[in-house]
């Protein structure tokens, strides 16, 4: 029972071999879950949503990310914003529903109204009825709370607490890794994007993503022509980790019918396919034909939404004769996706007992997992040092 | 002025949540306020236009603006 007590710095040993995994606590209790949230979500880039969630102007998008109310906003230049969806007056949520905006935020409290780039334009009778001034009330001060984002491969990325480094450093990793794969994304919606509502802490559905392991068994079908062995690790220690496969195949309609590849994708993609999850909650495939993301939007110690969307090199309006392979295409990844859901759901039961000990990684398959066991014991004992210094 | 015909129009609108017509049935009461000489209940119902303006992104609410302005109730 000890094993309980351990501080996730000394549950992490710098070993896979002699290290456990982190503590129950981490998946079922409602302290660690709020200090996650502040370690290992807000402190560094979390997707909280796709652009093409708002493709026009105007377009506006209440999210709520770990219980934090955002605003996703497309202003009217096309530029993507996210605000805190909370009013500078009486703290009102200021938009409860995906619209879109023609002009301002109003609050349906007193009416104050925001522009779409976060300024207080009118504070009506704030100084008495009809009178839309007050020498108190200064509204160069009373902007909306803007949050640091970054769009990338469609996802739109956020840091909360507005101190990580820049995105590009943050991601400099993975850019790099997948440099060849910077090409625009088109994102076809309907049945290619779709969603779980998952009984699972979130980190159980990156550490099931992380992993090849378990193909044989979760996956018979994809693994019948994507065996273990022609699998390797992705380890990108404090970055990323995953897995990668040698053998990808391509989907083909019945008359023999392909997507178009990326363009100027090497001689490795034709074969190659990469599935990494980019710490904290942002799941990616990068694949010659088409791409996916899957974000994972914590919603309690033991819940989970994880959004899908996936996306090709060509817009799917220019190509109706591909719209057929699309749908089979999203129908064969919801297939895919659907099989994990009985893992991360009975992984996250098991953890309600009281006599695992975080478990024991099998060091030759569970380098990936361990990755992220590791960042985020690392990012809590930071959180932890930091919070004693103050 | 007939401010019963209105204040039935603006209750009618408002529940039917149609913003623009409230701007609209917003600013005739307050111009009329305003012509009467009642500035104070003219700028109040201007004051409405002028969000439901802004909220619309209608042109009307520069207009409002600067007559709400004249009279000191914005700045
Ligand atoms: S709370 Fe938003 S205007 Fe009062
Ligand atoms: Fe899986």
């Amino acid at each position: 029972m000890d094993a309980l007590q351990i501080p996730e710095s000394e549950m992490i040993s710098r070993q896979i071999e002699t290290a456990r995994g982190l503590a129950n606590d981490h998946y079922i209790g409602s302290d660690r879950y709020d200090e996650e949230r502040e370690a290992l979500l807000f402190s560094a880039w979390s997707g909280i949503a796709f652009a093409s969630d708002v493709p026009h102007p105007g377009d506006a998008m209440p999210i709520d990310f770990a219980g934090l109310p955002l605003l996703l906003l497309r202003d009217h230049d096309g530029e993507i914003n996210v605000f805190q969806n909370t009013c500078r007056h009486r703290g009102m949520i200021l938009v409860e529903e995906k619209c879109n905006l023609r002009g301002t935020i109003r609050c349906p409290y007193h009416s104050w109204c925001y522009n779409l780039d976060g300024t207080l334009r009118a504070t009506p009778h704030v100084g008495g009825p009809g009178v839309n001034y007050d020498e108190n009330v200064d509204r160069r001060n009373l902007s909306l709370f803007p949050i640091k984002t970054h769009v990338w491969r469609d996802v739109v990325f956020v840091n909360i607490s507005g101190d990580a480094p820049e995105f590009d450093d943050y991601a400099d990793a993975i850019k790099e890794r997948w440099k060849e794969h910077e090409k625009p994304l088109f994102a076809p919606g309907g049945s290619s994007s779709f969603e779980f509502d998952v009984a699972c802490n979130w980190k159980l559905a990156v550490e099931n993503y992380c992993e090849s392991y378990h193909l044989p068994w979760i996956h018979p079908g994809l693994n019948s022509y994507s065996r273990l062995e022609d699998h390797y690790h992705i380890e990108e220690p404090g970055c990323f980790s995953g897995q990668g496969t040698m053998v990808y195949r391509q989907i083909e309609g019945e008359r023999g019918e392909r997507f178009p590849d990326f363009e100027g994708l090497s001689e490795f993609w034709n074969k190659g396919a990469e599935y990494i999850a980019f710490y904290p909650n942002v799941l990616f495939a990068a694949q010659r034909d088409h791409a996916y993301a899957i974000l994972l939007l914590p919603k309690g110690p033991g819940r989970t939404v994880e959004r899908v969307e996936i996306n090709y090199p060509f817009d799917p309006k220019d190509r109706p004769d591909l719209s057929k392979l699309i749908e089979s295409n999203a129908k064969q990844w919801y297939g895919v996706l659907e099989e994990d859901l009985f893992v991360v759901e009975g992984m996250q039961r098991g953890r309600h007992g009281l006599l695992f000990d975080g478990g024991k990684f099998a060091p030759k398959m569970d380098g990936p997992n361990y990755l992220f066991h590791l960042w985020a014991a690392d990012r809590m004992s930071s959180r932890k040092l930091r919070l004693a210094a103050e | 002025m007939n401010l019963d015909g209105i204040n039935a129009a603006i209750l009618a609108a408002h529940s039917a949540g149609d913003g623009v017509s409230l701007a609209g049935l917003y600013r005739r009461a307050g111009d009329e306020f305003v012509a009467a000489g009642s500035i104070d209940e003219g700028c109040f119902f201007l004051t409405q236009a002028y969000v439901y303006s802004l909220e619309y992104g209608l042109d009307s609410a520069a207009s409002i603006r600067s007559v709400l302005v004249a009279h000191g109730r914005e700045r």
